[in-house]
C-alpha cells in the first residue's frame, strides 16, 4: 500500500490526509474488519425484531444474574437470607430480581414464537438446517436453567418445584435415578444440591448457551434469511452490520430494558415463604411453560408412565432436531407443505389443548 | 527531521479525524451509552451502597472491674453476635486491660498495629509482643520494638453499675 499524501497542512504545521475515499478516523483500523461485515437488506425490515429481542433478554439475563450473585450464598438457609437482603436491603435489589425473572418468562416465550415463525415460513429447509437446530439446541437449553435456578432462592415453591421434577426425572426407567444423583450430587436435595445447581446455572449452562449462540449467529450470517412468503423479493441489497444492525440491537436493548423494569417495578417478582423440608402440605403449582409435560405424566399412570415422562418428550425433540431432515415437500411456502404443517399444528393444539387441562386443574376452572 | 512525505498512518492529527461516518458513530455512541447508563447506574448503585454501610458499635460487658490487675495486663475475651449481610455469626477476640490509680483503667485492642496479628502481653518483660514479627509495644501501647510504626488502638471503656464495659468498633 503506497503512503496516503497530505491534502492539506494546517497552520500549526500538521497535516491531513485522505486515506482511499474516506477521512481517517482514530478508531477505523481496529474496527475495519467490523465494518466489513454485510448482512442481508431484510434483517432491517420492520417486523424483524424478535431475533433482537432475544439477543437482548440474554444479554439482560447474564446482566442481572452475575450482579444477583454479588448477594448470594449458595447456602440452604442463608441462600434465602441472601435473597431477601438482595430484595429489601441492596438498592434496585428488587428490581434486578424481578428483571431476571420476567427476563427468562419473555425469553422462553418470544423463543417458541421464533421457533414458531421459523417454521410457518420454512426457514429450516436447506441450506439453513444447522440454524434451524442450533436454535432447537438453545430452546432445549432453557428448561436446563429454570430448572437450576428456581432452587437458589430455596423458598417453598422452589424447593418443592426441585422435589416435583426430581421425581420426574428418577420415574424414566434405568436412567432416571443414576441422573437425578448425578445431578443432585446425591439423593438429597441439600448442600450439595444447592451448590451443584448454582454452578451450572451460572457457569457450566451460560458458557453453553454462549457458544449455541455463536454457532447459531454463525450460520444465520453464512446463510442469511429465508424468502419472503408473500412472494416479494426481500430487500436483499447488503447492508452494513455495522452500525446498523448493531444501532438497532441497541434500540432493542433499551426498549427491553425499560420495559421489563417498569413491569417489575409495579408488579415485583415474589419470594415465598423458606423452603421447609419438613412440610407435608405444601402443593408446588406447576409453572405455564410445564403444563403439557405434567399432564402427560398425570395421564400415564403405572407401566404407562414412561410414554409421559421419556418417551412422548423424546419423541417430541427428536422431530423438532429432525424437521429439516423428515420435511420432503416440494417447496418453502406452506401450502407446498402441507403435511408437515398439518402435523405441526395437530402437536401444537395437543400441547394447547394439555396445558389448558393442566391450568384448570391445578389453577381451578373459569368461573361459570 | 520529520519526513512529510511518509506520515505515520496510524496517528492521524486530530484535524484529519473528520468522517462523513461521523453521523453514524455518534448515534451509536448514545444508543450504546445510553444503554450502559440505563443498566450501568442502577447496577453500581447496586453493588456500592451497601458496601458504605455505617460501623457498628457495640458495649461489651466484662463483669466486676475489682477482678482487673493493677500490676500487668489481663486477657479480656469476648463474643458477640454480628450481622455481616444476611448472616449473623459470632464474632470472637480479646483486649488487654488493667487497672490504674484513681480508679482509672486502661484498655488496648490486641491487634497488632504492623499486620493485625494478636499481641500477648508478657509479665516478665512488661511488654506486648507480637508473634508475628517480633514487634514490641510498651505498658502504654507505644511500639518500641521491631517493625511496627503506630500505637497499640486503645479502647473506650466504662464503669457502670459494677461492671465493666468495653466499647468495639466493627
Amino acid at each position: 500500500m503506497k503512503p496516503p499524501e497530505p491534502i492539506t497542512t494546517t497552520k500549526d504545521g500538521r497535516q491531513r490526509f485522505r486515506s482511499d475515499e474516506t477521512k481517517t478516523l482514530a478508531l477505523n483500523d481496529p474496527f475495519a474488519w467490523l465494518k466489513r461485515i454485510t448482512v442481508a437488506g431484510d434483517a432491517c425490515a420492520w417486523n424483524r425484531f424478535v431475533g433482537g429481542v432475544l439477543l437482548a433478554l440474554v444479554v439482560l439475563l447474564f446482566l442481572s444474574g452475575a450482579f444477583l450473585a454479588f448477594y448470594y450464598s449458595p447456602v440452604p438457609g442463608a441462600a434465602y437470607d441472601s435473597v431477601d437482603f438482595t430484595l429489601f436491603s441492596a438498592p434496585f435489589g428488587s428490581i434486578l430480581k424481578g428483571v431476571h425473572h420476567y427476563a427468562w418468562n419473555l425469553l422462553l416465550v418470544l423463543a417458541i414464537f421464533h421457533l414458531a415463525r421459523t417454521f410457518v415460513a420454512g426457514a429450516y429447509r436447506k441450506p439453513r438446517q444447522l440454524t434451524w437446530i442450533s436454535g432447537v439446541a438453545i430452546l432445549g437449553l432453557l428448561p436446563l436453567f429454570i430448572i437450576t435456578g428456581d432452587l437458589l432462592p430455596w423458598d417453598q415453591r422452589g424447593y418443592w418445584s426441585t422435589q416435583v421434577r426430581m421425581s420426574i426425572i428418577a420415574s424414566i426407567p434405568f436412567a432416571g435415578d443414576m441422573a437425578v444423583r448425578i445431578l443432585q450430587g446425591g439423593a438429597l436435595t441439600g448442600i450439595v444440591a444447592l451448590t451443584r445447581f448454582y454452578v451450572l446455572h451460572i457457569l457450566f449452562l451460560p458458557c453453553l448457551l454462549a457458544l449455541l449462540l455463536a454457532v447459531h449467529f454463525y450460520f444465520v450470517a453464512r446463510h442469511g434469511f429465508a424468502e419472503r412468503l408473500n412472494g416479494k423479493q426481500a430487500a436483499d441489497h447488503p447492508i452494513a452490520f455495522f452500525p446498523r444492525v448493531v444501532n438497532r440491537w441497541l434500540v432493542l436493548f433499551i426498549v427491553t430494558v425499560s420495559l421489563i423494569a417498569l413491569l417489575t417495578y409495579y408488579w415485583p417478582s415474589p419470594l415465598g415463604d423458606p423452603a421447609d423440608p419438613t412440610d407435608s402440605t405444601y402443593v408446588p403449582k406447576p409453572e405455564w411453560w410445564v403444563l403439557f409435560l405434567n399432564q402427560l405424566v398425570a395421564i400415564f399412570k403405572g407401566k404407562w408412565a414412561v410414554l409421559g415422562t421419556a418417551v412422548i418428550p423424546g419423541l417430541l425433540t427428536l422431530f423438532l432436531v429432525g424437521l429439516p431432515y423428515l420435511d420432503r415437500s416440494p417447496g418453502n411456502r406452506p401450502a407446498q407443505r402441507k403435511t408437515v404443517i398439518v402435523a405441526a399444528a395437530l402437536l401444537a393444539a395437543v400441547m394447547i389443548v394439555l396445558s389448558l387441562m393442566g391450568y384448570f386443574e391445578h389453577f381451578g376452572l373459569p368461573r361459570q | 527531521m520529520r519526513n512529510k512525505d511518509v506520515p505515520s498512518p496510524k496517528k492521524p492529527s486530530e484535524e484529519s479525524r473528520v468522517n462523513r461516518n461521523r453521523r453514524e458513530f455518534i448515534t451509536t455512541a448514545v444508543l450504546a451509552g445510553g444503554a450502559a447508563l440505563l443498566t450501568g447506574i442502577p447496577l453500581g448503585i447496586y453493588v456500592v451502597a451497601p458496601a458504605m454501610g455505617k460501623s457498628i458499635e457495640k458495649w461489651i460487658d466484662f463483669g466486676s472491674p475489682d477482678a482487673l490487675p493493677d500490676d500487668g495486663f489481663e486477657m479480656l475475651s469476648y463474643e458477640f453476635l454480628l450481622k455481616d449481610g444476611w448472616q449473623i455469626l459470632p464474632q470472637r477476640g480479646f483486649v488487654w486491660a488493667r487497672k490504674m490509680p484513681e480508679n482509672k483503667f486502661r484498655v488496648f485492642s490486641s491487634t497488632c498495629t504492623h499486620l493485625a496479628c494478636n499481641v500477648i502481653w508478657q509479665p516478665e518483660t512488661g511488654t506486648f509482643e507480637c508473634p508475628c514479627h517480633s514487634g514490641r509495644f510498651d505498658s502504654d501501647g507505644r511500639p518500641v520494638a521491631g517493625p511496627p510504626a503506630r500505637p497499640l488502638k486503645e479502647l473506650t471503656y466504662k464503669v457502670e453499675a459494677d461492671t465493666f464495659k468495653v466499647r468495639m468498633t466493627v
